[in-house]
């Protein structure tokens, strides 16, 4: 068996009695044991939970009654998804011993599809304060360099996946959530539109900016994972009731006459790049030209202008989630989490609903950029991943952020590996789509991976020792 | 430095209802340069009186 399997190629063998799924699961615990006291991307390891789900998979594998190509593949979950029976604590002291009596609904849907269950992973506290030293738990660490930065929150579940401790898991993104950590880590990571995903039994931070999404190695990967995740919840009052439609059969590597606006005011003048991440886009955009794509620029916004919407936006909800807390007990809160949501706590009301106000004008003057094309290209983060020491408390509100527009918007976009940095560690673009344009998105992402050979890089693991 | 100054500033954190210490208070202060410019940002260039919220309560249908 190969050391490293994407969640499509072990589907295959597992389809075809090539693989057991006890033998992979079994494969990924030992990765874990070996390389999680370095990489810290696990809160907690669910072995014998684990072990239990891939027997069974591997049951329905032996009685020819698979449920699809996730039965018997070893995910696990950013800890702020609720997990029934298993602690849930969004890596905070707030939360520290809370046992969930029920899972969220996309918790439910994946084990359902027949997934098995490795553990919880680390994550920003309560999704935003981090990364954090203070807290119970260490923050993750960067498989690439473990003394760099995996972006967040969903650090863990970044990590993880690009260690191949998981073949694929679940993240969260209010601001960029799900792909920074993709575009730090190296890994795929796409947030689909608003409501496409419930987040019902996922502990919130921002109501009307929290998406639910998928982080695996593969823009494929994700499409499976999706599927899964996909569609209507009358538990999610956001849920927008949607179906998903066939994600894998949208991955044709077809990507001829797809029409491509390069937003690049963002990341040569409203944010400038470094330089290997500037090179990564502009390569990006010869391969999907040399695809048959059409390539135009185009212009949004300013980046500053989502920034400033977006960060009152999900400062204000996050505090009306916390305030309780902060009254009650701060002491229990990181100082980045504590600090974040006192800050929050001085934006006024109305300075909230200007937000709102500019969010709607952003929205459509969005929508019309977009109108002539079909999927945007833009950076996903300002460079490599930095060393996790240098990551400052206010490092978010210093420069506009390039993930945050599509949570202002609510559409989907996706972090793609186009290569490495001087350093050794990644860099990435991000495309987004149309609302509810999945297929379209990550059919250009699979095309950007089949075309190039990014994906055939792993993290250095022989390097990492305990 | 914020354009606020600090006096106005402890008057919003008490507002907040929060208890923090000096030295929180003071590590705020540095921050709230940043909640300035996005405030100022936000409301460039102003929108007109009539131009709604991207959240409009809609009843659902019975």
């Amino acid at each position: 068996m190969d050391e490293f399997l994407t969640i499509a190629d072990a589907a295959r063998l597992i389809a075809s009695r090539k693989l057991s799924p006890v033998e992979l699961t079994r494969q990924c615990l030992a990765r874990i044991q070996r390389l999680d006291p370095v990489l810290h991307s696990f809160i907690l390891v669910t072995g014998e939970r684990a072990l239990s789900d891939a027997r069974a998979a591997q049951a329905r594998m032996m009685a020819g009654s698979m449920r699809g190509p996730l039965d018997g593949i070893p995910i696990a979950h950013k800890d702020i998804y609720c997990t029934a029976g298993i602690a849930t604590t969004a890596h905070s002291r707030q939360l520290q011993g809370h046992v969930p009596a029920a899972d969220a609904t996309v918790v439910r849907k994946l084990a359902q599809a027949g997934t098995v269950l490795l553990g919880k992973l680390a994550t920003h506290e309560f999704a935003f304060g981090g990364p954090s030293f203070d807290l119970a738990w260490p923050p993750a660490r960067n498989p690439w360099n473990p003394e760099h930065f995996t972006g967040g929150s969903s650090s863990g579940t970044g990590a993880a996946v690009a260690a191949g401790l998981i073949m694929g898991g679940t993240g969260s993104d209010t601001g960029g959530s799900i792909r920074s950590p993709a575009a730090l880590c190296g890994v795929t990571g796409i947030k689909p539109t608003y409501g496409l995903c419930s987040r019902a039994g996922v502990i919130p931070l921002a109501f009307t900016m929290d998406h639910i999404g998928p982080l695996a190695w593969t823009a494929e990967d994700c499409a499976l994972l999706l599927q899964a995740m996909a569609g209507p919840d009358p538990a999610d009052p956001a849920s927008s009731g949607r179906n998903a439609p066939d994600y894998s059969a949208a991955l044709t590597g077809d990507v001829k006459g797809m029409r491509i606006g390069v937003v690049r005011h963002f990341h040569e003048s409203d944010h400038k790049v470094s330089e290997s991440t500037r090179q990564g886009i502009e390569t990006a955009i010869e391969v999907f030209r040399g695809l048959g794509a059409e390539v135009r620029d185009v212009e949004l916004p300013p980046l500053a202008d989502y920034s400033a919407c977006g960060w009152l936006i999900l400062m204000v909800e996050a505090f009306a989630v916390h305030e309780r807390w902060m009254q009650t007990s701060a002491e229990k809160y990181g100082e980045i989490m504590r600090d974040r949501m006192a800050l929050a706590s001085l934006i006024s009301g109305a300075d909230y609903i200007q937000a709102v106000r500019r969010r709607r004008a952003l929205c459509a003057a969005t929508a019309a950029a977009m109108d002539p094309v079909d999927i945007l290209l833009t950076a996903s983060q300002p460079g490599e991943a930095p060393r996790i020491e240098a990551v400052s408390k206010w490092g978010i509100l210093e420069q506009p952020s390039f993930t945050i527009p599509f949570n202002v918007t609510g559409q989907p976009a996706i972090a793609v590996c186009t290569g490495f940095g001087a350093g050794g560690l990644p860099v990435s673009m991000q495309l987004a789509g149309k609302p509810f344009q999945e297929a379209t998105l990550l059919r250009a992402a699979d095309a950007f991976q089949r075309a190039t050979q990014w994906r055939q890089h792993r993290p250095p693991l022989a390097a990492i020792k305990a | 430095m914020p354009d606020t100054t600090l006096e106005d500033f402890t008057a919003l954190v008490r507002r907040s209802r929060l208890t923090l210490t000096d030295a929180q208070v003071g590590e705020l202060y540095k921050a709230w340069g940043y909640v300035e410019g996005m405030l100022a940002r936000n409301r460039t260039p102003l929108l007109a009186r009539e131009d709604e919220p991207a959240l409009i309560f809609k009843p659902r249908e019975s």
